[in-house]
C-alpha cells in the first residue's frame, strides 16, 4: 500500500538518505512523480524505478497524442499496454517491439547485446550467428577502409555460412 | 524425507554463518530468470498454461540431480501463514505470495537451492549461500539451470539473450544480491557515502529489514543493477569485488567505534542481549533492532555467547509469519509479542 495516499498499491521503492540515516519509502507511481521523488533519487532506486523512468521520459518526448503502437503476434500486447505495466507478454514481443525497446533496454542497461551464457540446446546456432554478426561487422569495415580483397574474401565466408545456417533452419525448431 | 516441518525445525544452511565473512556479510543470493520457449510470460498465459509449466517444471526437478528430493509446496493450496513463512525466508517474493493458478515453489535440501515457478517469470532459480560467495553461489545455480534447460528449452535469442518479462531482467537474466550487516558505517555516518559510491559503480543498494520504514538494523541489500551486457560471471565477479570493499569499510569502522566509544558499545550491546534474554513482550521492530546489535557484539567478540549462527537464525525465526504459523491461528498484536520473546529467551538459553 502507498505510504503517502494510502489508497493505491505501492509499486516504487525509494531510499532516502539524511544525515547518514537511510529511510526506505513504498510509494505509488502517481504520488512518486507528484513528489519528483522518482527522478531525484535514481541512483539508489531499484530496477523498476529505471524502467518507469525510462518510459516516462520517452512518453514525454512522443507526447500524449500516442496511437496503440505495434502490436505483437504472438501474444497480442500492444506497446502502450506494455509502456502502462512495464511487462512483455511473450519471447515474441521481443522481436515486435525490437525498434522501440532497444532505446529502453540501452537506457537501463547501457547495452543491448548479450554477452553472457547460450543455453545448450541452442549453443551450436546461437555461435554462428555471433560468428555472423562479427563477419558483417568485419565487412562493412572493410568496405569503409576500401580493402576489396579483404571484402570479398569476408563476403565469400558469409555466404558458405548462410548456406550452413540455412540448412539448419529446418532442424532447429524446438530441439 | 524433507518436509515442510523439517524445514522450520531445521535452520537452512545461509543462516549458519559459515561462509567467508560472515561477520558482515549474512549471505549471497543468485536468482536466474527464465522462460520456458513457446509459452507466453506469466502475465499473459491462459491457467492452462501456467499449469502446463508447472508440471513441465516439476518433472524437470525430479530429473535433476541437485532438486530430486525438493519439496514441492502449491501456492494455490498453502495457508497465509505458510505463504508469509516462505518470503520470510527468502525462499519466495512478497509478489508471489498471492494464490494465483500454477503458482509453487520448488525447495531444495537445506533451503541452498529453490525455484519459484510462474511469478514474473515461469522460472526463478535461487541458490543462497552462507557469507560472501557470488561465484560459487553462481556456478552452483549455473549447474541447475543447465540441467532444467535439457528438459524445458528456455526462450532464449542471439541478441537478447535470455528473455524475461521486464526488460531489467533481459540477458542474463542473473541478479547477484548480498545482505551485508552494515552496522559499524551507520553507526560511523559513513552508511550514506559509501552507499553512494557503490550506486555510482551501477550497482543497487536498498534497506534490507523494515517495512517500508527506516532501514532496521543497519541491513542493507547491495546488487547487480545492470543485466545485460557483461557475462554471468564477471556480474559475480563485480558483486564480489564491491562487496569485499565495503567489507573492509565497515571493519574499519567497527574498530573505530571500538576505540572510540568502546565502553558505551559494550553497555548497548549487554543491555540487548539482557533485553532478549528476559523481556516478556518483544515487538518485531525492537526485536531487529536489539538482534542486531547483539550481532555486532558478536562479530566483535564482546560477548561470548551466542554465535552469530543463533543471532542469524533469530533474525528469520522471529517475524511474524513464523509467529503466526507456531500459533496455528491469527494472534493479535500482545499475543504475537509475549510468542516472540519466549522463542528468543528459548533460543538463547539452548545457547547456553
Amino acid at each position: 500500500m502507498c505510504e503517502s495516499c494510502r489508497r493505491r498499491p505501492a509499486t516504487i521503492q525509494y531510499a532516502e538518505v539524511v544525515d547518514g540515516e537511510m529511510t526506505t519509502f513504498n510509494l505509488c507511481e502517481e504520488c512518486a512523480r507528484e513528489r519528483g521523488v522518482a527522478m531525484s533519487f535514481a541512483p539508489f532506486a531499484g530496477p523498476l524505478v529505471s524502467i518507469l523512468m525510462g518510459l516516462l521520459e520517452e512518453a514525454g518526448e512522443r507526447g500524449e497524442a500516442e496511437e496503440r503502437g505495434p502490436v505483437c503476434p504472438g501474444c497480442g500486447l500492444s506497446y502502450r499496454e506494455f509502456r502502462t505495466n512495464g511487462r512483455l507478454g511473450c519471447a515474441e514481443c521481443y522481436e515486435a517491439f525490437a525498434d522501440e525497446l532497444r532505446p529502453v533496454i540501452r537506457r537501463i542497461h547501457g547495452s543491448t547485446r548479450h554477452s553472457g551464457g547460450v543455453p545448450e540446446s541452442l549453443a551450436e546456432g546461437a555461435d554462428s550467428q555471433g560468428r555472423m554478426r562479427r563477419l558483417r561487422g568485419e565487412l562493412e569495415a572493410a568496405v569503409r577502409s576500401e580493402e576489396y580483397e579483404r571484402a570479398a574474401e569476408l563476403r565469400d565466408e558469409i555466404r558458405d555460412l548462410e548456406r550452413g545456417l540455412a540448412a539448419d533452419g529446418g532442424t532447429d525448431v524446438d530441439v | 524425507m524433507w518436509t515442510f516441518e523439517s524445514m522450520l525445525s531445521e535452520p537452512a544452511a545461509w543462516l549458519d554463518a559459515s561462509g567467508p565473512r560472515a561477520d558482515v556479510i549474512l549471505s549471497t543470493r543468485v536468482r536466474l530468470a527464465r522462460n520456458v520457449h513457446g509459452v507466453a510470460f506469466p502475465n499473459r498465459a491462459t491457467e492452462d498454461d501456467l499449469r502446463g509449466v508447472r508440471d513441465r517444471v516439476r518433472r524437470a526437478a525430479t530429473e535433476s540431480n541437485y532438486l530430486t528430493n525438493a519439496l514441492v509446496i502449491d501456492m494455490e493450496e498453502a495457508s497465509p501463514a505458510v505463504r508469509d513463512v516462505l518470503v520470510e525466508r527468502h525462499l519466495t517474493s512478497h509478489n508471489f505470495a498471492v494464490d494465483d493458478a500454477g503458482r509453487v515453489v520448488v525447495i531444495g535440501e537445506k533451503e541452498i537451492l529453490s525455484a519459484m515457478v510462474n511469478e514474473e517469470d515461469h522460472l526463478r532459480l535461487q541458490c543462497i549461500r552462507s557469507g560472501l560467495q557470488p561465484v560459487d553461489a553462481w556456478r552452483l545455480v549455473d549447474r541447475i539451470d543447465r540441467e532444467m534447460d535439457r528438459n524445458l528449452h528456455y526462450a532464449y535469442s542471439s541478441d537478447w539473450g535470455y528473455l524475461t518479462a521486464c526488460p531489467t531482467n533481459v540477458g542474463t537474466g542473473v541478479r547477484v544480491s548480498v545482505l551485508a550487516h552494515l552496522m559499524g558505517l551507520s553507526r560511523r555516518k559513513r552508511i550514506a557515502q559509501v552507499l553512494r559510491s557503490v550506486s555510482k559503480l551501477g550497482l543497487s543498494v536498498r534497506g534490507y529489514y523494515g517495512e517500508g520504514s527506516a532501514a532496521l538494523g543497519g541491513f542493507f541489500q547491495i546488487s547487480n543493477q545492470t543485466t545485460l551486457g557483461q557475462s554471468e560471471e564477471d556480474i559475480a565477479y563485480t558483486v564480489e569485488r564491491v562487496a569485499s570493499r565495503i567489507v573492509g569499510l565497515e571493519l574499519e569502522a567497527r574498530a573505530e567505534l571500538t576505540q572510540r566509544e568502546g565502553d558505551r558499545l559494550a553497555d548497548q550491546v549487554h543491555r540487548a542481549y539482557g533485553i532478549l534474554a528476559n523481556a516478556r513482550l518483544v515487538g518485531a521492530e525492537e526485536c531487529m533492532r536489539l538482534s542486531s546489535m547483539l550481532r555486532l557484539g558478536v562479530a566483535l567478540g564482546l560477548v561470548e555467547r551466542p554465535g552469530l549462527a543463533a543471532v542469524n537464525r533469530l533474525l528469520v525465526v522471529t517475524q511474524p509469519g513464523h509467529l503466526q504459523y507456531a500459533h496455528g491461528g491469527d494472534p493479535a498484536l500482545e499475543e504475537r509479542d509475549r510468542m516472540r520473546a519466549d522463542l528468543v529467551r528459548r533460543e538463547l538459553a539452548a545457547c547456553d
